[in-house]
């Protein structure tokens, strides 16, 4: 029980520090309210105030807060997928976007975005949006089967297979979506930018909402498997005997990862390294307990993205730097650490 | 911990100046920022837009552009630089508080596009063709927009422009090649240098395709130009002179052994809008000079 009390400390902790960095993300902006400020704003909206002007309705709810909301959303699910699949193949180095479940993802919602724009002005936002999440999604998870089946075999994981095939994916992924690019001409593709550095510029609440449900679902199933994870580090043989099922168990979180990494993917693009430098800083803070680490990687998750896309959009203003460009500049040096660290057991 | 600790205060800290810095910038611009004349506050996004409100003498009324808008030079330092029209967001748009935005529906990005209409401002996309004719109707279009009934003298300026182009017996082909930095592109047809070569009495030397593709050795031999056009600040990135002709394929053609290259300015030239006549009269001038 101290154990359990201990963890709900820190999850109130860090969403103290998550609610703090909105609040500052809210006030980060060029938009000037004028004698207005922005939490007025976001008041008198929530009130439903008449007096709000359009404008200021706007940037509050549909630029900062559904922007604020999408990087939570975001990170979060990005952090929770590379845990799980740090857990999975029982290896630090596992993150969607090292083993090639990013690129897969992009590929297909690539595909789905230059097919679709041709029917797709007859459907409504919602099923739009949810088909490129499909696409991606299937994309992910194809990564994953593939990833799981060359790099595992009699429940161990050959790490240089592993990130090895995550390389090619990313590959051949990365080779097909920019001539997709190159061929699609009225940037309905966006551009190899958002694929490849990630975006959230473009959040919208259809979007959220989307994210959302994503999010709960995975959530229910996936945070209590903490102490599974914990057993699956004695081996799988071990972790049977302890009454875990552990082929249910590895398919839950390759369906469910897949899932994550797909739906992030298709809205907000490449955003890399996340999923590798939250369970990093927290394993060096509880070690590998995974009952500690999945909750609080949730949490973390989001506060590391939040606090990444509120300097990209102020560093540089008015322009922005592509927020992936951030997440790689933390995570480069955390993934040669880890490198460093389990030079002998890699 | 002590790191993470260490690191948090630092992102504290550097977030901290940036806010004192982007209040202090904030205070500076409700120092210059007078509110224009007219009531209307006009983003363009597009140069050649930009012209067309500026030519009809709106110009005190654009409170931002887009990176494209660099004619009147005076906009400058009257009207806030928006950057690209891929890497805009939506905010620094609303920030400027504008009454219309004006754009071309060339290039203009569809997540960007969705959130302008959903903010509620005013917003007119035009269509644009790269001709004489296109751009009268664009003048036209935009000189309705923003409420202004006196256009027929921007078109007959046009057209007092155009009747300057001398025909050139020997039409000579002309590549252009748009260099930015180590990237090299060759404009197809249907590009506004194409449109423009052919005005000015050359012809485009690429026939085969569309838009730009990267420029290839042997493509550039088989086109075989006469003259290579570029924007200057393209050329000069290029390394002026020498360095186009050191560009792969170029010493094979005509240009190459001439050495016929001619620059001309980028808005001037991409823009189609007002000064399309006096575009394609410089455009002449210099292929006259090269033909000689």
């Amino acid at each position: 029980m101290k154990a359990q009390s201990k963890l709900y400390f820190y999850l109130i902790i860090s969403a103290v520090l998550l609610t703090i960095i909105a609040v500052l993300s809210l006030n980060t902006g060029v938009y000037d309210f004028g004698d207005n400020s922005p939490f007025r704003a976001l008041w008198q909206f929530i009130k439903g105030d008449p007096h709000l002007s359009l404008s200021d309705k706007y940037v509050i709810w549909d630029v900062r807060a559904a922007r604020i909301i999408m990087a939570i959303l975001v990170g979060s699910m990005l952090s929770v997928s590379g845990t799980s699949l740090q857990g999975l193949f029982k290896n630090p180095l596992a993150t969607g976007d090292l083993i090639g479940l990013t690129s897969g993802a992009t590929l297909l919602a690539a595909i789905a975005i230059v097919l679709g724009g041709h029917f797709k002005e007859y459907l409504p936002e919602v099923v739009q949006f949810s088909l490129v999440g499909i696409a991606a999604f299937i994309g992910s998870f194809l990564s994953m089967m593939l990833v799981y089946r060359i790099s595992t075999s009699g429940g161990k994981t050959n790490v240089v297979m592993m990130l090895l095939t995550g390389v090619a994916i990313t590959a051949i992924g990365f080779s097909i979506t920019g001539f997709l690019i190159y061929i699609s001409k009225d940037e309905q593709l966006r551009d190899l930018t958002f694929w490849n550095l990630g975006s959230l510029a473009a959040a919208t609440w259809t979007k959220n909402i989307i994210l959302a449900i994503v999010t709960i679902i995975a959530y229910i199933i996936l945070l209590p498997k903490g102490k599974a994870l914990n057993a699956m580090m004695l081996g799988e043989k071990d972790a049977q005997h302890l009454g875990i099922n552990v082929e249910r168990l590895k398919k839950q979180i390759i369906i469910i990862v897949a899932l994550m990494v797909g739906s992030c993917v298709a809205f907000s693009g490449t955003i890399g390294f996340v999923g590798l430098i939250v369970p990093y800083i927290l394993r060096l803070l509880f070690k590998s307990n995974y009952a500690f680490i999945l909750p609080l990687s949730a949490m973390c998750g989001s506060i590391l993205l939040l606090t990444a896309d509120t300097f990209s959009r102020s560093i540089v203003a008015p322009s922005e730097l592509p927020i992936g460009i951030l997440t790689a500049l933390m995570g480069g040096p955390i993934f040669i650490a880890i490198l460093v660290k389990f030079k002998k057991s890699l | 911990m002590k790191k993470f600790i260490l690191a948090a205060s630092v992102l504290v800290a550097v977030y901290s100046c940036k806010k004192a810095e982007a209040g202090a910038k904030e205070n500076t611009t409700e120092a210059t920022s007078e509110a224009p004349k007219t009531n209307n506050k006009i983003v363009t996004l597009n140069g050649g837009i930009t012209e067309i409100v500026a030519a009809l003498g709106h110009e005190k009324e654009i409170v931002a552009t887009d990176v494209t808008s660099t004619y009147p030079a005076s906009l400058k330092t009257t009207a806030k630089d928006l950057g690209h029209m891929r890497s805009m967001t939506i905010e620094p748009i609303m920030a400027v508080s504008p009454t219309l935005i004006l754009a071309s529906d060339k290039d203009i990005n569809p997540e960007l596009m969705g959130k302008i209409k959903s903010s509620g401002i005013k917003t007119e996309v035009f269509k644009q063709e790269y001709t004489v004719e296109g751009t009268k109707k664009l003048i036209e279009q935009v000189a309705k927009a923003i409420g202004n009934t006196d256009y027929q003298k921007l078109n007959d300026k046009i057209d007092a422009d155009l009747k300057q182009v001398q025909p050139i017996a020997k039409k000579p082909k002309v590549l252009f090649i748009y260099a930015r930095g180590n990237m090299l592109m060759v404009s197809g047809k249907n590009t506004p240098m194409a449109s423009l070569i052919t005005l000015a009495g050359g012809e485009n030397a690429v026939t085969d395709f569309e838009d730009f593709k990267p420029l290839t050795p042997e493509a550039v031999v088989k086109a075989n130009p006469d003259v290579l056009f570029f924007f200057e600040t393209g050329l000069q990135g290029a390394g002026g002179n020498e360095g186009a002709l050191k560009m792969p394929g170029v010493s094979q053609t005509n240009a190459g052994k001439n050495k016929k290259i001619i620059a001309m300015d980028g808005g001037l030239v991409s823009g189609f809008g007002p000064r399309v006549g006096e575009a394609a009269v410089g455009l002449n001038k210099l292929l006259i000079e090269s033909t000689k």
